[in-house]
């Protein structure tokens, strides 16, 4: 089990060889990180095969903890675990590379590599200062690769991204500081044992409110979200998949970490069921009124990570399920509209006709339409089904407030997803261009996934049910770290 | 709180600084329009993160955690928040080395570092590349100007050609 | 009106922060693994330094991540600076004082940081501080005098095989005693130069990597031309 550790070193080992290996043989430099990639998915794969369901903690170093840093695995864990590597490769941004510098290819690699290890770090840390550091390495690779295209107005977008994100994280360093002062400790399980004794009060809401809001900022979550449709509208667009697809989910699976085991108030819930409200308001409104497609499924994302979080603040297993239902479905649906929007990275008025030009492309479109509004019998309804049902049992005046705000913005975003679909089936002048076979096959498969979990939508649900029940078991979680059977002196 | 007695409060006194700090640093980096001090504003902001960080390890009347350098049993801080500061400290110097790199390639390409009239023009050339129509005002004058526009005085502002990579 | 609701925001957020803070139990932290700390991490690890035990130690891992994002930040920095061309004007050398200076401090400074580097384990120091003195000798020199250019082929190389070295490290523990970054090698005696296991290793490493590091980021920021053509 110990070499759970592998998928997120590895990467860095490559990473940290790519620049000297592409003086060596440019070769050898190109195909290193796809290779590493695969082997860490292989690795989790054969990890989940084989580890009998219970979770496992993985301590670094043997240090025990709460003194070393622990890695805990469980099924939500291991499938963003197993999602990084697998969504990286898929949206590999080297692929297809004709530069002839072999120096910006090889950095662009590491820093995709450092992504990915980041990415894994998120998933599976078990410690506070731990996710903070993979957070913020996830942070300043996908600055670097924000910036990858090198027209000035991706610099100026990545650099409002990168005061933004740095001042997130100096709140969330802040929370994290009032929260060591009262409790003493940064191990998620151990946080969890003491902080019913001492996070109950203003102290314990400030520090979650901080780190909430310095999280958030790659969650996309209000109020730090505004670098969001210029960053994915000036990044290349598999970095803007990467970004929008797997990295925002790992913040919010983050915050949702916090959310169960240690801040248990009725007010965190709250806070982070208004801030969802917001987010969702600013993010649909803006989609409606944005005249080009990636700006209009950055904003759309921002929407839907609303959702998520609107859904995270219910009480109960439904709102975690609800919350991990959406936030898979947003995983495999935008990544495939930015896949999408390689080729169609234009003004909404040009694609129109592209039907013509790339029937494949407008059909697979109109199946992720549906299936972000919510039409069933397709994943994303009964993702929305369960967040809807999860408020209205709720019944509080601000759950109900967030089921007329996303039933408003479902109406929203049929009306300008819709749009775009009409447009792509109307007789145009001159379409863009046909995808490249490798963007057009991912995001097909990416649509075969989701029409294969329309299909067997009894048996998702029900992994999804233990997945969220797993999930949000505190205590399950701390008899997994600190094992009863171990007599230690407390 | 009796603000008298907690002025002279050593530890108040350094726990207010770092507060202030952080809040002086939010509040240049929302107000200011200059990128580069928005950075330093930033860079404040961080100082004071850390600066309450390692604040919360202080024990009155102990030493260094380093054994062999106090008297033997005496108290020493806490060595945790050191580390955890140490990390935060290099992070910061990293993306603050990144974020010069960027503001040296920005002012080189656009002339100015004036976030709103960066932001302006990264608007228009995301609506240019997209093939977007850029709106024109309401209260410009239609048809042809009979002479060119004066030019505002703008300090290190250079004409940008619309063909801008 | 922005102006005045953002010195709100500001204010409001000191306010309630202060007021928080006033609750917290300032110069008597709850020491919950602290204590543990400074009880466990002497006689464990064998390292004098409590901070360095625990950097390179305990939370090795959390390193290793601080070690990327520097990594991270100068990959990028040196994306975005791009290349220089090769006959681009350089800025010119300072005065006589400031050469003579440089000329000094630089193997002044080389030493002074190798010995923070080598003794991190034992007195307040280590890879990190080490090395950003170690890249400062370099600054000084290609301040002084910028038409001396640092080799960015050999800064690549030790960069890549100091970061490779720590991770190797690391791996080497997860094959001999089953867990990545063990402390390995014993613990020897306390206060000796040699002791500590594989800290001392591993802080070489660390100090290594930052060094070539900053080196490598100031070298890129020097070579980047200050106007547009």
């Amino acid at each position: 089990m110990n070499h759970l550790v592998l998928p997120v070193v590895l990467p860095l080992l490559a990473a940290f060889l790519m620049q000297p290996l592409a003086r060596v043989s440019r070769l050898a430099a190109r195909v290193l990180g796809p290779v590493v990639l695969a082997l860490c998915a292989l690795i989790i794969l054969r990890l989940w095969l084989n580890y009998g369901g219970a979770p496992f903690v993985v301590a670094i170093g043997g240090f025990a903890p709460p003194l070393g840093i622990v890695l805990y695995a469980d099924h939500l864990a291991l499938i963003f675990a197993l999602a990084v590597p697998l969504f990286t490769l898929l949206f590999w941004p080297g692929l297809g590379d004709r530069s002839s510098d072999p120096g910006h290819g090889a950095r662009r690699d590491a820093l995709v590599l450092l992504l990915a290890a980041a990415g894994t770090g998120l998933a599976l840390s078990g410690d506070l200062f731990n996710i903070y550091v993979f957070y913020e390495l996830a942070a300043v690779a996908s600055f670097g690769l924000a910036s990858l295209s090198g027209t000035s107005r991706a610099l100026v977008a990545t650099l409002r991204y990168l005061l933004l994100s740095a001042f997130g994280s100096v709140l969330s360093l802040v929370g994290i500081a009032i929260l060591y002062m009262e409790t003493g400790t940064l191990n998620l399980a151990d946080l969890a044992r003491v902080a019913p004794h001492t996070l109950e009060g203003p102290l314990g809401l400030a520090a979650f409110a901080l780190m909430v809001i310095g999280f958030g900022v790659k969650a996309e979550l209000f109020p730090l979200n505004a670098w969001v449709p210029e960053v994915y509208a000036t990044a290349p667009a598999r970095v803007s998949a990467l970004l929008a697809g797997l990295v925002s989910k790992l913040a919010a699976l983050v915050v949702l970490r916090l959310l169960v085991l240690v801040f248990h108030q009725p007010e965190a819930s709250q806070l982070l069921l208004a801030l969802g409200v917001l987010t969702v308001l600013t993010g649909e409104l803006a989609a409606w009124r944005a005249r080009d497609f990636p700006r209009m499924i950055a904003f759309s994302s921002i929407g839907q990570l609303g959702i998520v979080f609107i859904a995270f603040s219910i009480d109960g297993d439904i709102g975690l399920l609800a919350g991990i239902a959406v936030a898979l479905h947003h995983l495999v649906a935008k990544s495939a509209l930015f896949g999408l929007s390689v080729r169609w990275n234009g003004s909404l008025e040009a694609l129109a006709g592209a039907a013509r030009t790339a029937p494949l492309a407008a059909g697979l479109y109109v199946l992720l339409a549906l299936s972000l509004i919510g039409v069933p019998p397709l994943p994303g309804f009964w993702a929305k089904i369960l967040v809807l049902v999860g408020l209205v049992q709720g019944g509080s005046a601000l759950e109900l407030l967030a089921l007329i705000a996303i039933l408003l913005v479902t109406a929203i975003e049929a009306s300008y997803l819709f749009r775009v679909a009409v447009r792509l089936y109307q007789r145009g002048k001159s379409p863009p261009p046909g995808h490249a076979p490798w963007d057009l096959g991912v995001a097909m498969a990416l649509g075969a996934v989701l029409l294969a979990a329309t299909l067997g939508i009894s048996p998702v649900a029900d992994s999804l049910r233990s997945v969220a029940r797993q999930a949000g078991d505190a205590g399950l979680y701390v008899d997994t770290v600190f094992p009863k059977t171990v007599a230690r002196k407390d | 709180m009796n603000v008298l007695h907690a002025v002279i409060d050593l530890e108040t006194l350094v726990y207010v600084g770092a507060i202030g700090l952080v809040a002086i640093g939010g509040l240049g980096l929302v107000l200011s329009n200059h990128l580069f001090r928005m950075l330093l504003a930033l860079g404040m902001a961080e100082s004071g993160a850390n600066l309450l960080l390692i604040l919360t390890g202080y024990r009155g009347d102990a030493t260094a955690p380093i054994i062999g350098y106090g008297p033997v049993g005496a108290p020493m801080v806490d060595p945790l928040p050191q580390v955890l500061v140490l990390t935060a400290i290099v992070i910061g110097v990293g993306v603050q080395a990144m974020a010069v790199s960027m503001l040296v390639r920005v002012y080189r390409a656009y002339g100015t570092l004036d976030i709103r009239e960066l932001r302006k023009r990264m608007e228009l050339e995301v609506s240019a590349a997209a093939g977007i129509p850029v709106p024109t005002s309401e209260e410009a004058p239609a048809g042809e100007r009979p002479l060119p526009p004066v030019p505002a005085y703008r300090r290190g502002h250079r004409h940008v050609g619309p063909g801008e990579s | 009106m922005r102006n005045l609701a953002s010195l709100l925001f500001a204010g409001g957020l000191a306010f309630l922060l202060l007021a928080l803070g006033a609750q917290l139990a300032f110069g008597d932290p709850a020491m919950r693994v602290g204590a543990e700390y400074l009880h466990v991490a002497g006689p464990e690890l064998g390292a004098a330094n409590l901070v360095t035990a625990i950097l390179a130690g305990y939370r090795g891992f959390d390193t290793l991540g601080e070690l990327s994002i520097l990594f991270a930040a100068a990959t990028a920095a040196g994306l975005v600076l791009g290349h220089r061309r090769a006959d681009a004007p350089r800025d010119p050398p300072g005065g006589l004082i400031l050469r003579a200076g440089a000329d000094l401090l630089f193997p002044l400074l080389v030493v002074v940081g190798i010995y923070i580097v080598v003794h991190g384990h034992l007195t307040p120091g280590g890879g990190f501080q080490g090395g950003v003195v170690l890249a400062a000798a370099f600054f000084v020199a290609v301040l002084a005098d910028p038409s001396r250019t640092l080799d960015h082929a050999a800064i690549s190389w030790i960069e890549g095989l100091a970061g490779a070295g720590f991770i190797l490290i690391g791996i080497w523990a997860l094959v001999e005693d089953g867990h990545f970054l063990a402390p390995l090698l014993g613990t020897g005696t306390m206060g000796q130069l040699v002791s500590a296991g594989t800290l001392p290793l591993l802080s070489v490493a660390i100090g290594l990597k930052v060094g070539a590091e900053l080196a490598g980021l100031m070298a890129h920021l020097s070579d980047t031309e200050a106007r547009d053509q």
